[in-house]
């Protein structure tokens, strides 16, 4: 499966930007092809290689160490759950619980349907709206039951099919 | 030079020291695992925390983070050290497992013993231990991620030592793993060295798996005969069998490490076509028939013919012991030789080499590291000699510029500068970076007109090497005679064996080479050899093509080579590891390798060292094999010459009783012998001939030793540059038959712009040998399906 | 009985909105810039700052203009300034805010430190979960080249400096400034100790000035008012300028405050609202996850580093988390545990090993399977995490031995009635360590999560 002209164009686009240390582009240019593909699946990860210069272990040496990249498939959203003491104050805990129960995922879990995967996050800077969560980028505050399947539903309404990596 | 106390003890150490090495060099050693004297300190383990109760730094800090500083004083059993020491135990035991009767690392652990000596014996954590999924990592090294401590040795030598980044740390805090990206052999020629500095049993050696616990093996220093550095290693035998090989330090040579070469071409002594036992005429017989029948033989010779009739071959393999006792059998019999290179070119470019170190000329392989510009000159470091490799990389972490101008394509694991060019443009190209001035734009396009390719880089590295202060010439004894004058650089020859330096200064200047003893087998002048560790078909195919013409051959040896199979009398010899000797390295360093065990034929082969009851007045199999120097001597003593007693001393100007365990530099080297000529274009068309090694199976033992072989590339390359594989109508990847002699030998084409233009390099294997020195369209053909 | 403080950093505030270019230059905005760049030296600037005694808001609390005076002086080449907006620390949401409010005023401080330590490119690094703040400074750096106050040339004065913005793709330690610029270089982001300090050689072996955002968003204020003034600011004797003060936890309402740097405790909360009703306070942390639960006895404590520091209580990031009566700060206290377990470069092994330690034991004791002789084990080995190789076991040290220090009854209780006497139930194994390899090797997998990261 060949990228398409619009991602390799990207990639290319922020390997030019550092010319001169192509290795900065590392995440960036991880974080387009996981775009693209959902995820960093084994094929991303030897384009990434070959773009940027790298061997593959030096990528996945980074790839594994930060959690905003992920080496295994994930959902549409992934639900970033703040499990921070602030937002364990406000029975983090509690929310975490009814999200994986209300998906029938385990933390760190699928959706069969590949819409959602919860994860735990550490804090992520929205302390003073506890509990508090992250879905793709964008800040979801003050949860509650009501709350979260209201955002739910409304994520599912918009969903378009994910590329995946065969 | 800092002045410290440490444990009341003063000591002064050179400035930049750790205080972990300053308290070593008091004999206390710290415990540590993450500090390695090679790669330095990282803090990672926080094992070596000691107590600082005055100076500079003060409290409980890590003793390979600090360098040692005037006033300092230092206490390692101050009880605060102690207990934080042995909470750091603790916390590397939560995970570890107990597997030590079944870990090859058990008893010689450095985690075992921190662990016992630090009196961790209870574990009183309760939780679960982290587990791991372990990657096939090949033939060389076995991965057992669940005993890591995450020291990082293994990612720091291998990716910033060593320079491969196929393998190092993934994933972060408590489930750092190392490892691959996906299972696979590791890249790195060095990858041996894991197992040595991993401090448990993560990395252990895979060949050497379960066969002896380290304690219970015969343990002798040795020296490796698999190139011509001489770099120190541990032999490790068990069971009549050496089963596995270490590095050993020798700061002067290879620090602490050594090559995958070196350390996995062991095979060839416990090998199963190893002959250990004599032969006349082919069939299998007793040492002392086949001794009385090789002594009647050249007897006869000798009445028939006249001494003369008898020759000597010797070879570059063998140890000065032997290449000494040759000599002195020919001088007592007042035969010819011996002989110990292919041709007299040869003979005199290693004299050559040899003569251009004295007058401290000489450097070291350690002495690389530390070069701020170094030309390798027709030599290949990672194919021709390994190690230098590892040395080139740290000379150029230090900011060295590195260049390597030779025809064949050249990869290494550090930034520098590849000139491929054909052997006749070496020393223009020699000339333009080693003048006293740097060579101008001008100077550079009259020297290699036909290279502009080349241009930008040779007028960037010019400059470069006329201000280095501390240059090194790495060069190829046929261009000895490009050694400049200019004593700002350093010397370091690459010669074509283990032994080769001691070959050139036993033998005599007029000594014929194995060519002038072909002819004379040609003109039925000779018609007696002995051949001595020598396999005449590597050596010299025309001295093979002429052994049929010979009354009687004799040979010695513990390699089945094709000699073996050619010889009328066989006796056999000794390997390194059994008779021990001293060889001598490409500096010209003397270096005695200890005998490990006697000869034998492996109890897992021989099958009846198993469970009792078995038979123990049986006599050993596999024992008869003498060293060459004591055959010598019986075989002297057969024919009632009067061996003299000579020492190599009287070649090299150091005796047996000299050789420090470092190595000792040869005293007597050859008096400036007459340079050769440097190579020139072959006459005519063709492409010049030059051999490749590689990294496994192409030196005169890794052949016969099965895991090196095992690593060789399966197919035949040939490699040539476009221009050249154009012309001769081939295109890459193709499929070829090589005329070589009456033979063909199939190969592969390899076409790249790393070859040198007018070069065909072909592997150096005995099979091509006979190649001429320049071929052309009616060897190289394409092969007709 | 709340004064009137004056705002300094969150003057421009709008609900909802960050202000604009116009907004910020009608209030006085960039007019340091234009006084400085090409009329005052880069020296005149350095020691504004050094007059004006600005400590790093990053949690550390090191003089900026003592770090600037690091980089060698007459070195030619490259010099970056990194702009640390990683803000990772548990209960700390400042710089978010900062950006989100006054863009430009940001940008202002990173040019005058540019200029000051004479930059050629600056770097914000950027965590994931802030990315709107990326988009927002990328724009708003676009809307300062047009203007040319940013870029070649800045203001004709031949002064040339621009930034870009780094995208990190997670976890807290790339907030130490040496891993932050590891991250930059695409290496493993674990710290570097020992060797020069990145003002001698950070970024691509170049010197490098890596400051908090908020530290260099007082420059423009600083420039453009004077030292005396900045120290004015401050309640504190020796203190210097205002602080943001991120209020979170059991409190009425929480949020991001502007006050002088000194403000005691008690005050702040009363900012924030105090207590709800029918809460109790029982403790705070004052400065992040990596500082020492602080006991309602320091109410009245000065909030600044060295009133703090003489406490025994340490000023971080002046983010104060507020704990109520109804809390169990035993398990707060395993919440913080697991997130240190979780967000560790795995360097070395007080930290790599030490925290998965006393998680599990503290874990054991909130679940109400805590044995006597755990509270032991759990203060040896916060003991030996104080000597590990950065700052980060340390830290995570700090409110694991503050438990013990002000709370070990209610660790106790725990033993005693072999549950959480606050009703928590056991801890589940979230937030366990789980493998991020596809599953063919590497960790093991646990059986109860396919966790991707």
């Amino acid at each position: 499966m060949s990228l398409p002209d619009a991602v390799v164009a990207e990639i290319d686009g922020v390997i030019a930007a550092v010319e001169h240390h192509k290795r900065e582009a590392a995440v960036d240019v991880m974080y387009a092809l996981q775009r693209h593909y959902g995820y960093l699946c084994d094929e991303a990860m030897h384009y990434a290689s070959k773009a940027l210069d790298m061997t593959t272990l030096e990528l996945e040496s980074l790839a594994t160490f930060y959690d905003y990249l992920y080496r295994r498939p994930v959902g549409r959203y992934v639900i970033h759950v703040c499990d921070s003491v602030v937002c364990w104050m406000f029975h983090q805990d509690s929310i975490f619980d009814y999200l994986c129960r209300k998906l029938g995922v385990p933390p760190g879990g699928t959706t069969e349907d590949g819409m959602f995967t919860v994860l735990p996050a550490a804090c992520i800077g929205n302390c003073h709206n506890a509990p508090s969560m992250l879905i793709n980028g964008r800040f979801y505050d003050r949860l509650t039951a009501e709350r979260i399947d209201a955002v739910l539903a409304e994520l599912r309404q918009s969903a378009e099919e994910p590329v995946r990596c065969k | 030079m800092p002045d410290l106390i440490i444990d009341g003890r003063p000591v002064r150490v050179p400035k930049g020291t750790p205080v972990i090495a300053a308290a070593e060099s008091l004999g206390i050693v710290i415990p540590r695992f993450c500090w390695h004297p090679a790669l330095g300190a990282a803090g990672a383990c926080r094992m070596c925390a000691v107590m600082f109760l005055d100076g500079p730094v003060k409290g409980l800090e890590m003793s390979c983070m600090v360098p040692a500083a005037d006033g300092m004083v230092v206490e390692t059993f101050h009880p605060e050290a102690v207990t934080f020491r042995r909470r750091v135990v603790e916390l590397l035991m939560a995970n570890h497992p107990h597997d030590c009767p079944v870990c090859d690392e058990g008893g010689h652990c450095l985690l075992q013993d921190e662990t016992i000596s630090g009196g961790h014996a209870l574990r009183r954590f309760p939780g679960r231990k982290r587990t791991y999924l372990d990657q096939d990592l090949g033939p060389f090294i076995q991965h057992e991620m669940n005993r890591c401590i995450h020291c990082y040795r293994c990612a720091r030598f291998y990716q910033e030592y060593c320079g491969y980044l196929d393998f190092g740390p993934m994933q972060n805090a408590n489930r750092v793993y190392f490892g691959r990206f996906a299972s696979g052999p590791l890249e790195s020629p060095f990858s041996g060295n894991l197992a040595d500095i991993c401090p448990t049993g993560t990395l252990t050696d895979k060949p050497g798996r379960y066969k002896s616990r380290r304690w219970d093996c015969q343990r002798a220093p040795s020296v490796c005969p698999h190139c011509s550095l001489g770099c120190a290693t541990v032999a490790l035998s068990r069971y009549r069998e050496v089963v596995r090989v270490e590095a050993r330090e020798n700061p002067a040579v290879n620090g602490h490490f050594i090559c995958d070469r070196g350390r996995y071409s062991f095979g060839y002594a416990a090998s199963a076509e190893r002959p250990r036992q004599a032969r006349a005429d082919g069939v299998p017989t007793s040492m002392s028939t086949a001794l009385a029948l090789a002594g009647t033989r050249l007897g006869g010779v000798v009445e028939a013919f006249g001494p003369e009739a008898v020759a000597v071959v010797g070879s570059a393999r063998s140890s000065l012991e032997t290449q000494t006792a040759l000599t002195a059998l020919a001088r007592a019999g007042g035969w010819r030789g011996p002989a110990f290179f292919a041709d007299r070119t040869e003979q005199q470019a290693v004299a050559a080499a040899l003569a251009a170190l004295a007058g401290g000329r000489a450097r070291s392989l350690a002495e690389i590291g530390q070069a701020d510009a170094v030309l390798c000159l027709g030599v290949s470091p990672l194919h021709d000699a390994p190690m230098l490799a590892l040395s080139l990389r740290q000379a150029a972490r230090a900011g060295a510029v590195v260049a390597v101008a030779d025809p064949r394509p050249a990869t290494l694991p550090l930034p520098f500068t590849h000139l491929p060019l054909a052997p006749d443009k070496l020393p223009g190209a020699a000339a333009l970076l080693t003048g006293a001035e740097a060579a101008d734009a001008a100077a550079i396009q009259r020297a290699l007109p036909l290279s502009p390719e080349l241009w930008p880089a040779l007028e960037r590295l010019a400059p470069a090497f006329a201000a280095a202060g501390n240059p090194v010439l790495v060069f190829a004894p046929a261009l000895a005679a490009q050694a400049p004058a200019d004593a700002r650089f350093g010397l370091f020859p690459v010669l074509c064996g283990p032994n080769a330096a001691g070959a050139a200064l036993v033998a005599d200047a007029d000594a014929p080479a194995c060519d002038d003893l072909a002819r004379a087998i040609e003109a039925g002048e000779v018609k007696g050899l002995v051949l001595a560790e020598a396999d005449a078909a590597a050596l010299s195919p025309r001295l093979a093509a002429a052994l049929p013409g010979l009354e009687t051959l004799v040979v010695l040896d513990h390699l089945p080579t094709p000699s073996f199979a050619a010889a009328k009398v066989f006796l056999p010899t000794q390997t390194l590891f059994e008779s021990g000797g001293t060889l001598c390295n490409n500096e010209a360093r003397l270096q005695y390798a200890a005998p490990v065990a006697p000869p034998g034929e492996p109890v897992s082969r021989d099958g009846r060292g198993g469970h009792p009851p078995r038979d123990y007045a049986r006599k050993l199999p596999g024992t008869d094999p003498l060293p060459a120097a004591a055959l010598c001597a019986v075989l002297a003593l057969e024919m009632g010459l009067d061996m003299p007693a000579l020492s190599f001393a009287a070649f090299t100007g150091v005796g047996p009783e000299d050789v420090a365990p470092e190595g000792t530099r040869a005293t007597r080297l050859p008096a400036a012998p007459t340079a050769p000529a440097p190579p020139s274009a072959p006459p005519g068309q063709g492409l010049v001939v030059v051999r490749d090694d590689a990294l496994f199976a192409t030196d005169a033992y890794g052949r016969y030793a099965p895991l090196a072989r095992a690593q060789a590339p399966a197919a035949s390359v040939v490699r040539l540059h476009p221009d050249d594989a154009a012309g001769l109508g081939l295109a890459d990847g193709e499929a070829l038959t090589v005329t070589v002699g009456d033979r063909r030998i199939e190969a592969t084409l390899a076409v790249s712009a790393a070859v040198a233009r007018g070069a065909a390099v072909v592997p150096r294997l005995p099979g091509w040998a006979g190649l001429p020195a320049a071929i052309g369209p009616e060897t190289l053909r394409r092969r007709q399906p | 009985m709340q004064v009137e403080t004056p705002l300094v950093l969150l003057k421009n505030r709008h609900l909802g909105r960050p202000a604009t270019f116009e907004e910020y230059r009608a209030g006085g905005g960039y007019e340091a810039l234009i006084a400085t760049v090409g009329k005052r030296t880069p020296a005149e600037v350095l020691q504004l700052v050094l007059d004006a005694d600005l400590r790093g808001r990053g949690g550390a609390g090191f003089p900026a203009g003592k770090k600037w005076q690091g980089i060698p002086a007459g070195y030619v080449g490259p010099r970056y300034v990194v702009v640390n907006t990683d803000e990772m620390e548990p209960g700390t949401f400042k710089d978010r805010i900062l950006v989100n409010t006054d863009p430009h005023l940001v940008i202002e401080g990173i040019i005058l430190c540019a200029y000051a330590v004479q930059a050629t490119e600056g770097v914000c690094f950027i965590r994931p979960s802030y990315e709107s703040d990326a988009v927002l400074i990328e724009e708003q750096s676009q809307v300062a080249r047009d203007h040319g106050l940013l870029g070649d040339n800045i203001l004709g004065s031949g002064f040339s400096f621009d930034i870009h913005v780094h995208r990190s793709a997670g976890r807290y330690i790339c907030g130490e400034a040496s891993a932050q610029i590891k991250a930059i270089s695409g290496l493993r982001p674990n710290p570097r100790k020992g060797g020069p300090r990145t003002s001698v050689k950070g970024l691509w072996d170049c010197p490098t000035i890596v400051n908090n955002l908020e530290t260099l968003a007082n420059l423009p204020g600083i420039v453009r008012n004077g030292p005396d003034w900045f120290k004015s600011l401050a309640r504190s004797a020796g203190g210097s300028g205002t602080k943001l003060f991120s209020v979170s936890g059991r409190i009425s309402r929480p949020g991001c405050y502007e006050l002088p740097i000194g403000t005691p405790l008690r005050e702040i909360l009363d900012h924030a609202g105090g207590m709800p009703p029918g809460r109790v306070l029982k403790a705070v942390i004052p400065g992040g996850a990596s500082t020492p639960f602080m006991p309602d006895k320091y109410l009245d404590l000065e909030m600044d580093f060295e009133p703090m520091k003489r406490a025994g209580q340490r000023f971080g990031t002046a983010s104060i988390m507020v704990f109520d009566q109804n809390t169990c700060l035993v398990g707060a206290t395993l919440n913080l545990m697991e997130f240190f377990t979780r967000e560790s470069c795995g360097w070395c092994t007080p930290c790599r090993e030490g925290l998965p330690y006393v998680r599990h034991l503290l874990r054991l004791i909130e679940g109400g399977q805590g044995e006597e002789e755990h509270i032991g084990m759990i203060k040896d080995m916060a003991q030996a995490m104080r000597s590990a190789y950065c700052a980060f076991a340390p830290g995570a040290a700090e409110p694991l031995l503050s438990l013990f220090e002000y709370f070990e009854p209610e660790v106790r209780e725990h033993l005693r009635q072999k549950r959480c006497p606050f009703g928590n139930p056991p801890p589940a194994m979230r937030g366990k360590a789980c493998g991020t390899r596809p599953p063919t090797f590497g960790p093991t997998p646990c059986p109860e999560d396919q966790c991707p990261i």
